[in-house]
């Protein structure tokens, strides 16, 4: 890789360095596309400013790569299963969909007309999890349409490092209420089998069924743990396979990227609360182990609950943020008539996080 | 007898991630006028424990081996020198690195025969010699980043001052010269040296840095320590280490594949951010501070308020904004809400 670009590197240097400084010269071209080509150039060149203060060596490691390493473990934890339980026509097409314009219109126009000095790499991490989860047959407009609600919501309050809520569990509340229908069928089967090329592409076309947390709730059935396990169940397109989320979580707590404390929390306390529950209530609630494998409870916990600036800046309020959502996970689950409640209870608890953050701070400094 | 290894919440392992390597050979330089001569000033307060810090943390400070070379226990009977002739009721302690085995075990051996002194073996995470870092792993002894700790009885010497101590007051030589390190990306070499005092440094450095591209000067440690534009300013006693770092103010194509080229020189290695609530300044800080909380107080323009917490236990080491991915001047912060609070 480094070989190859070699040659190139002079090449697209210079021509870098033409167009900013024609950029530079016409005010009226940096105003409309400043920011545009800023973003472009920040990912093929380092910055160039140098430390003023102390200390005046940096640790190689920015913004950029903590969403880069977000975005990795996204494609292996559920873009690469997807490919293979639905075909890739239904995987490729919605990511197209979701990133051209999230990205690509709305964030860019966004940073013309807002002034924006640059456009953020968190709308990625965003635009990888709107079609993630939406059903598998929802339509292109929808997943379309969540993606331009998440981004222009995130930019509304104000960008990456302002945002109260999820944005992407914000747009698809919206979508929730807005088009409900839309959003509890076309839970379409996952291919199971050697893959042939009709198979690759188009998944199991047309054939439907209900999610696992519903078929519970309508007739009791339990799906199997290893099938929710390995993806071979109904479900969003981003959550069947818990496998690869698990995996890639870890991965992403082994490089700090996610905080341990989140996940652990959140999964312990559906664990706790649901082993109570059922002990009480026998029947009647989901069986714990169902509870932690259906839904998008894992999907939720590695990467939902966890988007860094949405959560507690404090250490031991993120262990009262995990369980909080937990135990709303459970309670959302158990005795209401919602399909599934990880969703509600994250964004609950984001808005939450904000007054557990200034409690914890004062009883930690005493104030 | 020695005890087993004791460390802090915190910290960052410079060593590893920045493995320099000096040579082996040793230049020395002498001043051009008379040298100045290295005095030591017995302290007016009485001296309970004696820290012995054989511990850098830092890759680019001045490493054990030049002063112990191999004979770690012709040091320690310099240093029972130094005892009987100055502090004889002081306790002492070796803080060593555990990684370093050979003087490890020489100095836990040598400590079997020798009731006064205690040997800990510490992890070389930075800032573990910071003074109050030491003072507190080893003595349990709170104190305020910027008082002196001989206030509370401890003094802390590193290896150079012990044998330069032994050399001027035991043996009435006089000591001139001390070795400094000499590293960093604008070097054509890293190595180590044996200046007399008083000399400049635009003569330590000259045909040493690379004759192309600009650099930078900084007195002990870039994390740390001081920036220099004077290179006329002369050597002292208190300079341990010189870092020369190349000054990167240029785009640079394909970063992510050439994390070796840009890794220790001036450049910022990423693009202004706001805060994410990432937790990486929280767990660095030695001290258990939460930066962050400093930067939203002073974000909104509430700089007195950044006080309330803890801000006076903070050591000023530097990690926060060192490792900050948003490149947040979080130390700089810190320091203007320190200002504020002395003036009111």
């Amino acid at each position: 890789m480094k070989k190859l670009l070699k040659p190139l590197e002079p090449i697209l240097s210079k021509s870098l360095n033409k167009v900013e400084s024609f950029i530079h010269t016409y005010p009226s071209v940096n105003f409309l596309f400043g920011s545009l080509f800023g973003a472009f150039d920040g990912l093929l060149r380092s910055a160039k400013e140098t430390t003023q203060t102390q200390p005046f060596i940096r640790n190689n490691y920015d913004v950029k790569r903590f969403m880069g390493a977000v975005l990795v473990a996204l494609v292996i934890g559920w873009v690469l299963p997807a490919t293979y339980f639905f075909g890739w026509q239904c995987v490729v097409s919605k990511l197209l969909v979701s990133f051209i314009v999230g990205v690509f219109v709305v964030d860019v126009l966004w940073a013309i007309i807002a002034r924006e000095d640059h456009i953020s790499e968190g709308g990625f991490v965003s635009c990888l999890l709107i079609p993630a989860i939406l059903p598998p047959q929802a339509p292109l407009w929808l997943v379309g349409l969540g993606a331009a609600l998440a981004i222009l919501f995130r930019n509304v309050l104000g960008g990456v490092g302002n945002n109260l809520v999820n944005p992407a569990l914000f747009s698809r509340l919206f979508l929730t209420i807005c088009f409900p229908s839309l959003l509890v069928t076309g839970y379409q089967m996952p291919f199971v089998g050697i893959p042939d090329l009709h198979s690759f592409r188009y998944g199991l076309d047309a054939v439907t069924h209900a999610t696992p947390l519903t078929a519970f709730k309508t007739n009791g059935e339990v799906t199997s743990y290893l099938s929710l396990m390995l993806g071979t169940s109904g479900g969003s397109l981003g959550e069947t396979c818990r496998l690869a989320l698990i995996l890639s979580g870890l991965w992403l707590i082994k490089i700090r990227v996610v905080n341990w404390r989140i996940p652990v929390s959140y999964l312990g306390s559906v664990l706790i609360l649901s082993v109570f529950l059922s002990l009480i209530m026998g029947k009647a609630v989901f069986p714990p182990l169902f509870q932690i494998l259906s839904g998008g409870l894992i999907l939720g916990a590695f990467f939902m609950a966890t988007d860094p600036i949405t959560t507690t800046y404090n250490q031991t309020a993120k262990w009262i943020y995990g369980a909080g959502c937990g135990f709303i996970t459970v309670l959302i689950r158990d005795f209401t008539s919602l399909p599934e409640g990880v969703m509600y209870s994250i964004l609950l608890m984001n808005l939450l996080a904000i007054p557990i953050q200034s409690l914890m701070v004062k009883i930690r400094y005493r104030m | 007898m020695g005890k087993e290894t004791i460390g802090f919440k915190g910290g960052f392992n410079l060593l590893d991630t920045y493995p320099l390597r000096f040579c082996n050979i040793i230049e020395r330089i002498s001043s051009d006028g008379i040298p100045e001569v290295f005095e030591f000033r017995v302290p007016a307060q009485k001296i309970q424990h004696v820290i012995v810090n054989l511990c850098p943390t830092e890759p680019w400070a001045l490493p054990n081996w030049v002063i112990l070379e191999h004979k770690t226990d012709a040091f320690l009977n310099k240093l029972k020198e130094i005892k009987t002739r100055y502090f004889p009721e002081a306790r002492y302690y070796i803080a060593i690195n555990k990684k370093e085995d050979e003087p490890v075990s020489a100095v836990k051996d040598y400590a079997c025969n020798a009731e006064w002194m205690k040997v800990f073996a510490v992890d070389a995470k930075y800032p573990q010699d910071d003074p109050v870092i030491l003072s507190k792993v080893i003595l349990g002894i709170e104190t305020n980043f910027g008082n002196d700790t001989m206030s509370q009885g401890v003094l802390i010497l590193d290896a150079q001052t012990v044998t330069a101590i032994y050399e001027s007051c035991i043996l009435g030589n006089k000591v001139n010269s001390r070795y400094i390190a000499l590293s960093g990306t604008g070097l054509k070499e890293n190595e180590i040296i044996n200046v007399q005092l008083g000399t400049s440094l635009e003569k330590i450095l000259r045909n040493r840095v690379k004759e192309s591209g600009q650099y930078r000067v900084f007195v002990n440690g870039p994390l740390h320590g001081r920036e220099i534009t004077d290179l006329s300013q002369k050597m002292d006693w208190s300079i341990n280490n010189i870092v020369v770092l190349e000054e990167l103010d240029k785009k640079v194509m394909f970063p992510m594949f050439k994390s070796d080229e840009l890794v220790l020189t001036t450049n910022m290695l990423g693009e202004l951010r706001r805060c994410v609530y990432c937790n990486f300044c929280d767990d660095m800080c030695p001290v258990d501070l939460e930066p962050a909380l400093y930067y939203y107080s002073y974000k909104r323009g509430e700089k007195h308020k950044a006080r309330l917490y803890n801000l006076e236990k903070c050591i000023e080491c530097g990690l926060c904004s060192f490792i900050c991915p948003s490149k947040l001047e979080l130390l700089q912060i810190i320091k203007e809400c320190k200002a504020l609070d002395k003036q009111t």
